[in-house]
């Protein structure tokens, strides 16, 4: 983990909306995560076919494509979600810092502390706000109850969410709205200090003000972590990603900086897409 | 192109499109009408270029703010976006030669007396004709997105230069041999200016088609060859 001293004084852009950005090109910076010839399997349908891609250290990479694609699949093997599942497997490497997580071995617990997630419907548990932070943090740590409401000020500072709720800490957390809710999620996983944070569709069920702040945060939190967001809106993917992946039928047809594929992408089926000509 | 899955969004980039040939068609018809004016001495002909040229110049601003509502209402992607970019920037370029024409034609108006040098004439003629096919063709290549033909337009205005070169030094030489030519001769100085550089904008026109088609811009510096800058014809007396 990098510096947490900037943590809170961070003071919002004038515009709600962080700017897009080009990124370095695809190759030149380092690989947290490298996924290789990753296939996966509910049953016998098949639906990632020999994917390879990385997860570039402290960037944003948007992952696109119709419903079905695999983007989502992608996504849950990445914290092995899927082994929650039974007839679920993958086949292929996917590394982190060069050690392969689909290996036998693994510890799991440990996987989702270093790999967060944030689902598509915010899901606080149905406890306290405070306690909705502290209990990810006590898993793994039993930390003293002043250190402990530290890492939970901390937390809530970094998902953008701390003023509105630091007079309600003991308010249940599903009293919120649908946009707090999940910037607590978000806090919550940002509170067990992982290194890389998968936000599979964070804004799907948001309206346009929480969804602008949560991609003001995820263009903050990219200076401390590894980001991976899975998002069917692609001006989205276009306003926070550094690199977009394009995935179609279970295939990824296209990866690139952002600026190049929402302006000169290479491969037809990744025009056709986001430029709404799809099907 | 396979279309849109909301139509009118190809609507939107359509009418776009169509916009930039109605400009066209009509900067076409004022510099022909321009340098007929010129050359036959109507003044009623140029009085209907600058009014013409005012149909442009509000063509250019629906161009203007039918691609800023198309890019805040579709956020146009890839293709489109550079479709949408493109069609703002060939429309100043139009907008641009339209001015050029008028600014002939105004001359026109000023310049009162039968023109005594049919010579530099025929020079100022053979010039337009060539701007002239080169804005038809970047046209036809703006409307069929042909990168060759625009390519061709790029790299085909050193002609132009050409003669506009030698009609520098002519009309140079008009003017020291009888000061009473100093006049005229100084406006088809500027009537040539003005069609030479609506060949520049023709190649802006077809550097804009290249980057519209291939999402990247013309790597190497255009061939050039107006050398009037630093032509100097020394007084001998």
């Amino acid at each position: 983990m990098s510096s947490m001293a900037n943590i809170g004084t961070a003071v919002p852009p004038p515009h709600p909306m962080p700017v897009g950005r080009s990124g370095d090109a695809v190759g030149t910076l380092a690989e947290k995560v490298s996924v290789r010839n990753l296939s996966f399997f509910y049953g016998d349908n098949k639906a990632l076919k020999s994917v390879s891609v990385a997860l570039y250290d402290r960037k944003v990479t948007a992952f696109i494509g119709p419903s079905g694609c695999g983007k989502s699949t992608l996504l849950r093997i990445l914290n092995r979600i899927y082994d929650l599942y039974p007839n679920q497997r993958a086949e292929g490497e996917v590394l982190l810092d060069g050690k392969n997580i689909l290996a036998n071995g693994q510890d799991l617990n440990l996987l989702r502390a270093r790999i967060g997630m944030v689902f598509q419907k915010p899901t606080p548990f149905p406890m306290s706000i405070y306690e909705n932070i502290a209990f990810g943090v006590r898993l793994y740590e039993r930390p003293a109850r002043a250190e402990l409401d530290a890492r939970v000020e901390t937390a809530l500072r970094r998902a953008a969410i701390w003023d509105e709720v630091k007079d309600k800490l003991h308010a249940n957390g599903l009293s919120l709205s649908g946009g707090q809710q999940q910037r607590l999620c978000i806090a919550r996983t940002v509170a067990v200090k992982p290194e890389v944070i998968l936000l599979d569709e964070p804004c799907s069920a948001l309206d346009p003000i929480s969804t602008a702040k949560i991609e003001e945060l995820i263009d903050e939190l990219k200076d401390d972590y590894t980001i991976a967001i899975v998002t069917h809106n692609m001006q989205q993917a276009a306003r926070v990603s550094d690199y977009t992946a394009f995935m179609y039928l279970g295939e990824l047809v296209e990866f690139d900086t952002t600026s190049k594929m929402f302006t000169t992408p290479a491969d037809r089926r990744t025009q056709d897409y986001i430029t709404g000509r799809f099907g | 192109m396979m279309e849109h899955t909301m139509k009118a969004f190809d609507a939107d980039l359509q009418d776009l499109s169509r916009m930039i040939a109605e400009m066209g068609g009509l900067a076409e018809r004022l510099i022909g009408d321009a340098v007929d004016a010129l050359s036959r001495h109507d003044s009623e002909l140029a009085q209907s270029v600058i009014v013409l040229d005012g149909k442009i110049d509000s063509l250019q601003r629906e161009v203007e703010e039918k691609a800023i509502l198309t890019i805040a209402r579709r956020q146009p992607m890839a293709v489109d976006l550079r479709d949408v970019v493109g069609a703002l920037r060939v429309s100043n370029d139009l907008e641009r030669i339209g001015d050029l024409a008028k600014n002939i034609a105004k001359r026109v108006i000023v310049l009162d007396a039968e023109l005594p040098l049919q010579k530099v004439m025929r020079g100022v003629e053979h010039m337009t004709e060539l701007v002239l096919t080169q804005i038809k063709d970047v046209l036809d290549s703006f409307a069929r997105r042909d990168v060759g033909k625009a390519l061709a337009v790029w790299r085909g205005d050193e002609e132009v230069d050409a003669v506009n070169n030698s009609l520098f030094r002519e009309l140079l030489t008009y003017m020291m041999e009888d000061p009473r030519n100093i006049s005229v001769c100084i406006h088809l100085l500027f009537c040539a200016k003005n069609i030479e550089r609506m060949g520049d904008h023709a190649t802006n026109i077809a550097e804009s088609i290249y980057y519209m088609v291939e999402g990247r811009t013309l790597p190497d510096e255009r061939p050039k060859g107006d050398t009037t800058a630093s032509t100097n014809v020394p007084y001998v007396s």
